[in-house]
């Protein structure tokens, strides 16, 4: 269970702020997979990134009762001297120290597939086989829920099958919170939504209605517009 | 809600996760450090060293105050160098570690405070490294370095680097929250390396300009590491340990708590 409580966000920069999430009180339920739907800006990532304790709220409490990830594919915290392994290796030992390192590399080598560049320095990676040591670090890790931002949208066809695969493999086990613009892949992975619009949020028990109340949202604004 | 198949990862302390993260970055730092290019390990260990070398050539060809009570130039020079380069690169390489680390920050578990004590960490071993690398070369080649007083010297030695450690916390912090600091510390290292009495006696210059130098807590640290290596050594008066220590101990305290406040906003992408 991911509890948010009267959440309020802004980002202060020089030119004044306005507020990006105003307001958010949401229950999560820890087995239910949820897409997060809204146009962009409408603080999708932001709702995640607090979601996933990488951001703080300016106003208000977010609870976290269970074990949540890292949003899935990130690849930032990679040094680009070193080798994959050697990344997947330090990643690990932050979360669980020494004990089941080798069952971690090992989970992760087998997942992205790279061969010999898994030893290679990650500078020398493609975007691509960057994408898949991230997915599969994160995947190499038991967490309750997953977050996962635009993560799927990466890597070549039979990459984004298998990602897709891996994570209905975990329903049941672990839950996913998503953002996407490829409404596909929300439908097919998550039960329930939540629609990010003017600051607040709207959650959905059908991921469905979401959707639909957002297209019926955009297409209004489009036809005010015209 | 699932029972989850690895119960490690919920069950440890605060502590334990500090001290597996310290582990983690030390090992990556370590690693980062040494295998940047081909001979990183090397030039690790050669480029203070020929530093001190190159300064300590440029001042004996421009002499001058060579006269130092109770000590030899070049060693004497040495000690000044390598005391004030442990405080100097604890601070500078610190100034950069919680931006070299953004990515880390979306692990929950890492938090600004630990690149920068690692850091320090990593720094104070390889600095205390060249050290003893310089007292055997040295005694080698017939030049006295030996200190006279090992313990005291280990003494010294450590609260140089506490002031370095807690000018890199505090400094670490403030420059995050002001970029413009960064320049003015970088700025601040030459006319600082001057006026510590690195390169030259403190002792030639009339007490009143002593008075004012001695509000320089680096002055105090470098005058006690001679006064434990060179036995007899006539070091400036009013130099006093104690006084280091107050800075020391005050700029760790002020940077733990600067990182405490600011956690948030020094996370922040």
């Amino acid at each position: 269970m991911i509890s948010l409580s009267n959440v309020y966000k802004r980002y202060l920069g020089h030119h004044g702020s306005d507020w990006v999430l105003r307001d958010i009180n949401l229950d999560i339920p820890g087995n239910v997979s949820v897409g997060l739907v809204g146009r962009n800006g409408a603080g999708k990532s932001t709702l995640l990134r607090l979601i996933g304790g990488m951001d703080t709220p300016t106003k208000g409490e977010v609870r976290r009762d269970c074990r949540v990830s890292w949003p899935i594919g990130l690849a930032g915290g990679f040094q680009g001297s070193m080798s994959g392994r050697q990344n997947v290796k330090f990643v690990g030992r932050i979360h669980q120290g020494d004990q089941g390192l080798d069952e971690i590399i090992r989970r992760v080598e087998t997942f992205a597939e790279i061969g010999k560049a898994f030893d290679k320095p990650v500078k020398t990676y493609s975007s691509g086989m960057r994408a898949r040591v991230a997915f599969g670090m994160s995947l190499a890790f038991e967490f309750d829920v997953y977050l996962s931002d635009e993560a799927t949208a990466v890597g070549d066809q039979i990459f984004r099958r298998k990602a897709i695969k891996a994570f209905k493999e975990r329903v049941g086990r672990s839950s996913l919170i998503i953002v996407s613009h490829a409404e596909n892949i929300i439908k097919e992975l998550c039960q329930a939504g939540i629609w990010l619009n003017e600051g607040g949020a709207q959650w959905y028990d059908d991921v469905n209605d979401a959707l639909s109340d957002y297209h019926e949202y955009s297409s209004l604004n489009q036809e005010a517009g015209q | 809600m699932p029972i989850s198949v690895n119960q490690s990862l919920r069950l440890r302390t605060p502590w334990q996760i500090t001290r597996a993260v310290w582990y983690a970055m030390f090992m990556r730092e370590a690693l980062a450090r040494t295998t940047a290019d081909r001979f990183a390990w090397f030039w690790m260990l050669a480029e203070p060293i020929a530093l001190v070398a190159v300064m300590v050539y440029i001042r004996a060809f421009i002499r001058g105050g060579r006269h130092i009570t109770g000590a030899d130039f070049v060693p004497w020079m040495i000690i000044g160098l390598l005391g004030f380069f442990l405080f100097r690169e604890n601070l500078q390489r610190s100034l950069g570690a919680i931006e070299a680390n953004k990515g880390l920050f979306a692990y929950r578990q890492v938090i600004p405070v630990d690149p920068v004590l690692i850091r320090c960490f990593l720094e104070g071993v390889l600095k205390s490294f060249i050290l003893l690398i310089y007292i055997a070369v040295c005694e080698l080649i017939g030049i006295q370095l030996m200190p006279a007083n090992p313990l005291i010297a280990l003494y010294h030695w450590w609260a140089l680097w506490c002031l370095g450690i807690g000018a890199a916390l505090t400094l670490s912090a403030v420059s995050e929250l002001v970029p413009d600091v960064k320049h003015v510390v970088r700025i601040a290292m030459l006319p600082l390396l001057i006026i510590s009495g690195v390169i030259f006696p403190l002792n030639y210059l009339p007490y009143w300009l002593q008075e004012y130098l001695l509000w320089n807590p680096i002055v105090h640290g470098l005058e006690g590491l001679r006064l434990s290596f060179f036995d007899g050594y006539r070091s400036l008066d009013g130099a006093n340990i104690t006084y280091l220590w107050f800075w020391a101990l005050s700029m760790m305290a002020l940077g733990l708590m600067l990182h405490i406040r600011f956690l948030h906003r020094l996370k922040a992408q």
